[in-house]
């Protein structure tokens, strides 16, 4: 069983979009962390932009779905953190550039 | 951890007629307004029947529509029970054709529809409480929502006296009465509702974090203090205790823009969408709104079209276009949710933002502000052809209005 790697499973999951952005998780800097063992058991460490997001446990639904998919992956759990929270910082240049975020206001 | 699962999420065909029926009241109220002219008096019963169209037909039905899907994601639990909509939707419809009849039609139509808004408006408000009981959240949203259905149910209820009154079958003071019914269902119902779901809301789709909410704190109390005050004021039969509450509710709506501005300047998303420009028209209408308020305490009363233009503007600039922008976001939030979230991972899916008609919105928002300014303007000038060519243009945005939304609730991708 070859080992997986974070690069794997981060492209695994950039393939989850966020429907109101148009944006994939990872980009939107949503992801904070992914932890695989030997077992190739991933844990993924997650947020949201907003705390009342109605689409919360679909989210991490998919993300779980999505990593999953990766062959020889073992159990996969994702957790929704709120600390540190989110903000527009974490996000990669294209989203700012995309959402047309002013850092500087 | 919590989460708001899909489970939470009520069904899509239990929320729609809330929304339907919310815009055909909408286009109905711009309609029937086009027989109205710039000259009418507020104490007419024709005048409270258009009043109560827009307010409840209109404003309440989605606002109640909208709650349905909202209660779960702001205390972060499921409803106490989501199948008492079920039950809600026909009362307050059947409610409301009742009442508006009874204001144009026969007055004793009023106890009828009366009883069965309240009846809607009770079960809306217990399901709401023991939602609330369920959730150990107590966010300045959660209790927005609290003290915004006491008042509800205190408005209601003022009202109903004043239904049995022009029925009939009771005999209370209608205009000292009436003040605290305004007061109690705009101010202390729809104002902190609007207040406690922006919140959530306006950060959410504008992506704005990290901002003070001292402001908003300080607009909640003072709204509640003044709902209280001119209540008290009311039924004490003292002017000055009513007047510190009508300026203490203007200071409420001082705060709350200055949040407003926070937020916005906090703001990361800059899209200048149609959400995004309905927001604007209707925060810089609610700036104008409360200027030509004050401007009517300051002649002492005496000036109506003050009083008439400023609260005609906070129905159609403020109400109007805070509810109509908030539809493109949350009606393809429920379609794409019924429709789409199913297929994620399995096909490709459309972007929230694909999901309504961007052309036909533009029209709605620029006939609607277009009618909002000119008959505002003519309800300050006293100038008929003015008001009526407005509320023309507000209708013709109506239309538009009604267009998107069967847009949006039919809108299938082209996988389908």
């Amino acid at each position: 069983m070859s080992k997986l790697t974070k690069e794997q499973v981060y492209d695994a999951i950039k393939t989850v979009i966020d429907p109101e952005v148009g944006f994939n998780v990872v980009d939107m800097g949503l992801i904070y962390d992914v932890e695989i063992d030997d077992e190739n058991n991933v844990h993924v460490k997650m947020t949201l932009s907003t705390r009342g997001c109605p689409l919360h446990q679909m989210m991490q639904q998919w993300v779980k779905e999505a990593v999953e998919k990766l062959p020889g992956v073992g159990e996969v759990t994702v957790e929704i953190v709120w600390d540190p929270p989110w903000n527009i910082t974490m996000a990669s240049e294209e989203v700012k550039k995309a959402l047309g975020a002013n850092l500087f206001k | 951890m919590f989460n708001v699962s899909k489970d939470f999420a009520p069904p899509f065909k239990l929320i729609t007629p809330f929304f339907i029926s919310g815009v055909v009241f909408y286009i109905l109220s711009m309609l029937s307004a086009l027989f109205y002219s710039a000259g009418f008096d507020f104490r007419e019963l024709s005048v409270a029947g258009w009043v109560h169209l827009f307010l409840i037909g209109y404003v309440m039905m989605i606002i109640f529509g909208a709650m349905a899907q909202l209660v779960p994601v702001v205390l972060e639990t499921g409803h106490f029970s989501i199948d008492w909509y079920y039950l809600i939707f026909p009362l307050l419809l059947i409610g409301t054709v009742l009442l508006v009849a009874g204001f144009w039609l026969n007055p004793i139509l009023l106890s009828f529809g009366g009883i069965l808004v309240l009846s809607s408006m009770i079960i809306f408000a217990v399901d709401v409480f023991l939602t609330i009981k369920k959730t150990s959240l107590n966010s300045l949203t959660v209790k927005a929502v609290k003290v915004s259905n006491i008042f509800l149910l205190i408005g209601i209820l003022s009202g109903f006296l004043m239904a049995l009154t022009l029925s009939g079958f009771m005999g209370v003071d209608i205009e000292e009465i009436l003040k605290a019914h305004v007061f109690a269902v705009v101010g202390g119902y729809v104002l902190i509702t609007i207040m406690g779901i922006s919140l959530i809301l306006l950060p959410m789709f504008g992506l704005a974090h990290g901002f003070n909410e001292r402001a908003i704190n300080l607009a909640f109390k003072f709204m509640i203090y003044s709902v209280a005050l001119v209540f008290a004021g009311v039924f004490l039969k003292a002017d000055i205790i009513k007047l510190v509450g009508y300026f203490l509710s203007f200071v409420s709506i001082v705060f709350y823009l200055y949040q407003i501005f926070l937020i916005y300047q906090k703001r990361v998303r800059r899209e200048m969408d149609i959400w995004y420009k309905s927001m604007i028209f209707g925060y810089i209408s609610l700036f104008v709104s409360l200027l030509l308020g004050f401007l009517y305490i300051l002649s002492g009363g005496g000036a109506n079209n003050f009083l008439y233009s400023s609260m005609w503007l906070l129905f159609v600039g403020f109400f109007a276009f805070l509810i109509n922008g908030h539809l493109y976001k949350i009606v393809p939030f429920l379609v794409w949710f019924h429709r789409f979230s199913p297929l994620v991972g399995k096909r490709k899916v459309p972007m929230l933002n694909e999901m309504y008609p961007k052309k036909m919105a533009e029209f709605e928002f620029w006939f609607s502000f277009a009618g909002a300014v000119l008959s505002t303007l003519g309800l300050l000038v006293s100038n008929d052809e003015l008001f009526r060519g407005g509320v023309y243009l507000l209708f013709m945005g109506a239309l538009f209005l009604g267009f998107s939304l069967k847009w949006m609730l039919e809108f299938r991708s082209e996988n389908e």
